[in-house]
Order: C-alpha cells, then structure tokens, then sequence
C-alpha cells in the first residue's frame, strides 16, 4: 500500500505547482483604440478564501476622470507561495490598470 | 494653471521599463476648454514657463514626459521634475486665414504635444486626411516621437518629423514658434500663442528632432496629405540572397513580383531569422497604396497585419537553450505575427492609420539598429547575421526602408536608407551581439548611425563623427535658442548630456 500513498503525494505535490505556475497567469482586459496614462498598481489580499478583501492602499488613480484603458490581474511568484503556504486563506493578488487620457473633439485653432 | 503636481517624489518607470527615474516629482501638463487652440496653447506656454522658473530656482533638472515610450533612457533622469504631457492632447483645424500667403491650410493641424500619433492620425481620417508615414507603433506622443526620428518603412518617405511645419518650443527665457525660413504661420497667428517668432532653416530642422534637449515641446503644426487606404501583403518566403542586391538598387519591383504582387510596393519590410537567414523563411510585408474609397471592406488591425513588433515572448528559452535560438526565433516569428493576408488570399484594406497598433509590452524588451547607405546592403546584411549570430543575438533582425529624413540629427541621411532593426527580449548577450555588429561595421568601414530612443550605446565622441557638420549645426541652434548653459542643463540628464546634447 506504501506505493498508493506515494502516489497521492506525488499527485498532491503536482497539484500545488500546476496552481503555483497557474497563479501567475496575467488576465488582461483592454479597450480597443487606448489612450493610456501611467500604469498604477496596487495589491488586493483576498482573505478567508475569499470572504473577505483587504487592499494596501484604496483604489486611487489622480486622472481616472476619463475611465480606464486596461487593467490587468495577476499574481507574482511571492504572491503565489503566500498563497500556498497559509492553504489559500490569504490570497494576494496584484492589480494594475492605466486610465485614460480622454479624447477630445478637434477644435479650431 | 493647467500644471498639476501627481503625488509625492517617488519612481518612475518608463513604459518598456528599460529605465527608472528615482526620486522623481511628477507634474503634469493638462488641456484646457478655451475656445480657439491659439488661446489654449498660450495659456499652457505660459505656465510651462513659470515651471520651469520654478524648477530651476529649485535646482532640479526638468524631463518633458509623453509616452514614455523611447527604450534609449533619454527621458531619464533621476532627482528631477517630471512633465507628463499625456492629458495635453487636444488637435485643432488651422483656417486658411491664418497661414501666410502661398501655404495651403487644408492639410494643416495644430497638435499639443501630448496628442498620441493614434489620435493625431484619428483626427486627420475624420477630416479625410492622413499621416504619410509613422513607426509600427502608434502609442507614442507625436512630440516625442519626432523628437527621436521615428520611422516605418515606406520607401520613399522620412521621418514621422517631416510632417511637421511648426513647433511651439519653451524654454526658461522665452516662449518659442521656430518656422522654416519662408513661414507657415501668421504673425497674428504666433501673437496669439504668446510666442516670439523665429523663422530660420537651421532652428526649424534642429527642432525637427530635439530630444528633448532644446526646451519643452507645447505644440506643433503637423501636415497631412489626402486619405489613402493600402492593401497589405503579409507571408513567409525564403528569400533568394540575389534578392538583396534588388533592394540594395531599389528595384523593389522585382523584389515584390517575386515574393508578392507584380506591382510597386510603397512599403517593404523584411523580418529574417539571423540564424541562417536564407534557408529559413523571412516575414516579409508589403504595402500597396490606392486611391481612397469609402465603400472598402473593412478589417481588423490584426488582420491588416498590425502588431508586427510584438516578439517579446521567448527571451528566458532564448537565453537559456542556445542551441535551440534558430528554431525557437523561427517558431517565434510564426506565432508572433500576424499571418496573411497572403497574395491568394481575399484582398483587405485599410486606412494607414487603421494598419498601426498601440502594442503592449510583455517581456523585458531590447531593440537597437543600424541605419546604413541602402546601397550596402547586399554585402553588409549577411555579415551583420553572421556576427549577431555567432555572438548569441536573440531578437529577428528586420530591414526596412526609407528616404532621407528631415532635421539635422535624423539617422536616416543617407539618400536612401536600410534601417536593420534587432527587436526582441532583452538580455545581455543580445546587447553584446549587437555591439559586436557595430565593432564590425566599423572595421568594415561600412557607414551607419543609430536610432535615438533605441538601446544603441550611442557616445559624444561617437555622435559628433556620425553627424559631423550637422551636430555643430544642431549645437549652434540649441546655443541660439539657449544662451545661458544653465538653462541647457536644466534639459539635461546623465544620458543626454553623454550624447553631447545638452552640454
């Protein structure tokens, strides 16, 4: 029965690095035709697998008057090993997004 | 005040994050509503003035900021003051009462630096109008890219700078409108602006391509011609090395009738893996320009063959697998680029704005170039793949062309010109190869220049002998606009000043 048992952990240990390489993936959302600013980012640590959201710092942008051009979502490597090593119950996360300059109709000079 | 300060000092990382500004405090320069763009523009002029009184009794060196875009670092400078550009982007139609006698105004835009290319190019299609040339990209500010001599590949165009006619420069000491020598603009016109005008061939084509050396760019007059839409082709062809020596005479006739259409292309590119760049297939694009018609069919960027600059992906497989970077560019350049349309494929067309794209960078990226006399190209191509190759270079290796550019420090000077391009993921053997390249372009005596926002290790000494009379004529025209060398080094940063620019 020992070789079962190797088995169930070999397929737990596989488990956890197809989530940790997983993790990493960057989801990105765009406008067609963008006219990015700056990019800003911030981190969102999901908590209590996921009953709760705690950000660094509140979603601020200084020019975001015009919306946003993109936004991605991902996890860095230490995000990811956080993740794994309190059993997903905090769950960090990075955000950044780039707003939009705006367009404005052609004037007269 | 349409200056507004953006947080604390802090960082800034430029938008291919090549380089990092530390303790940079960050403005930014923002359009107003007046009604008429002469009365914006004075009112922003002004206050860009009284900034950078501010920085300099603050003793901080000042960088005008659009897109970040320019790999180079010359928009990097660290313990200074930031001036983002971006939300100063409004576009006006100019009237023909305006102009002086002799000028056509129907082509002509006032643009605020901090327009995109894309919206610049967006403004004019709406008015039936269009840029002639532009780079692959088009998420730059059209400021900064002619600041830096960007260029595509249409054969017998510049730089994105030629369209410009006007520029509003600023500087500590005065608000500038710098013309050529027969004038575009009105005197009432320039009045209105708040700007002293100086009509001059050598300060116009110093202004041309400023680097951000000679003041704070706040406007420009950009020229147009009539919309036209282009068909592309787009495919993988081994190309005959006899092939070059058509490019290199400028038969690009042949060169298209061969791998493309039996037609003259207006733009010809060629994206070739260096590792055995004849036995492998190159993407070649092609462009063929008609005559506008409104009921064409449309397509997508993706399908006009945008994007063409994206192979950011494979740096780390490059880097660490060398003896799998021929395959593995190969593989790259197949599902990097768009594919197609070919020459049996359905026609597609597009506007040349619709056929640019606003790329993303996804990997750390490098790019560098050579721009040679076209007329080396046969003997100087294969060489420059060898040594790439043989020193590690991980990027394709791209030939486009060119005419002569406008301004006095464009790297396009010579008549005609092939600009080889080494685009791809960054890492430090690639940056070896390519200074290995530049080593043996020089024992050759094959004659070259390179590009201003790209990664080219460029010096003083180095620029001086590249652009000889030239540079001292650049020189001699930032000395007029800037007499006193403490305001040149208020334009100053560690990477300009060591291309001679700004001191």
């Amino acid at each position: 029965m020992m070789w079962v048992g190797w088995a169930l952990a070999a397929l737990g240990f596989a488990l956890l690095v197809g989530q940790y390489a997983a993790g990493h993936a960057d989801i990105f959302v765009s406008i067609a035709n963008p006219r990015p600013l700056d990019e800003e980012s911030m981190v969102v640590t999901l908590k209590g697998w996921g009953f709760a959201a705690q950000a660094a710092q509140p979603f601020v942008t200084p020019e975001s008057d015009h919306g946003l051009c993109d936004v991605r979502v991902f996890a860095t490597r230490r995000q990811m090993l956080v993740a794994i090593a309190t059993f997903g119950f905090l769950r960090p996360v990075t955000v950044t997004w780039r707003a939009h300059a705006g367009v404005l109709p052609l004037g007269d000079a | 005040m349409p200056i507004v300060r953006l947080g604390n000092e802090g960082r800034w990382t430029n938008y291919h994050g090549t380089g990092t500004c530390e303790a940079a405090t960050r403005f930014a320069l923002r359009s107003g509503d007046a009604p008429r763009g002469r009365d914006e523009i004075a009112i922003a002029a002004g206050s860009v003035q009284d900034w950078l009184v501010e920085a300099a009794a603050a003793k901080r060196r000042v960088r005008p900021l659009g897109a970040g875009w320019s790999p180079s670092n010359i928009n990097i400078a660290s313990q200074c003051w930031l001036l983002h550009t971006r939300r100063f982007n409004r576009c006006f139609l100019i009237d023909a009462a305006d102009v002086r006698p002799g000028v056509n105004a129907d082509g002509l835009m006032l643009v605020e630096a901090g327009a995109l290319v894309d919206e610049v190019s967006d403004k004019f299609e709406a008015q039936g109008r269009s840029l002639w040339t532009s780079g692959a990209g088009n998420g730059q500010t059209f400021a900064g890219a002619c600041a830096t001599g960007t260029h595509g590949s249409m054969i017998a165009s510049g730089g994105i700078q030629d369209h410009i006619r006007a520029v509003q420069i600023v500087t500590p000491a005065g608000i500038h409108w710098i013309e050529p020598a027969t004038g575009v603009m009105t005197d009432a016109f320039v009045a209105a602006t708040g700007s002293t005008v100086l009509r001059d061939d050598a300060l116009f084509a110093a202004a041309q391509l400023p680097m951000g050396s000679l003041g704070i760019i706040t406007a420009l007059v950009v020229d147009s011609v009539p919309k036209f839409l282009v068909r592309p082709i787009q495919n993988l062809r081994k190309v005959d090395r006899a092939a070059l020596g058509w490019l290199a005479a400028g038969d690009f006739r042949r060169f298209s009738a061969n791998y493309a259409l039996d037609q003259d292309p207006d733009f010809v590119q060629m994206i070739v893996n260096p590792y055995k760049p004849f036995k492998r297939p190159a993407m070649l694009r092609f462009l063929y320009r008609e005559p506008w018609r409104d009921d064409y069919p449309r397509a997508t960027p993706g399908q006009l063959g945008a994007g063409y600059d994206a192979l950011s992906l494979l740096g780390r497989l490059l880097d660490d697998y060398p003896w799998a970077r021929g395959a593995l560019l190969q593989f790259a350049m197949k599902q990097g680029y768009a594919s197609g349309p070919d020459v049996d494929a359905p026609p597609v067309y597009g506007s040349w704005g619709e056929g640019l794209d606003t790329h993303r960078p996804l990997a750390d990226l490098f790019n560098a170039s050579v721009t040679i006399d076209r007329a080396d190209l046969a003997h100087a191509f294969e060489l420059i793949c060898a040594v790439y190759a043989r020193h590690g270079g991980s990027t394709v290796v791209t030939v486009r062309f060119m005419a002569r550019a406008e301004g006095l420090l464009a790297p396009a000077r010579f008549p005609h010109n092939a600009v080889i391009d080494f685009d791809g993921p960054r890492s430090a053997r690639t940056a070896d190869a390519y200074a290995r390249v530049v080593e043996r372009l020089d024992a050759e005596g094959i004659a070259f220049t390179r590009h201003w926002a790209k990664s080219c290790r460029l010096d003083a000494a180095r620029v001086a002998a590249d652009y000889g009379e030239d540079f001292r004529r650049w020189r001699a025209a930032r000395d007029r606009l800037l007499p006193d060398p403490e305001h040149r080094a208020l334009f100053g940063s560690a990477v300009l000043d060591g291309l001679g620019l700004t001191c």
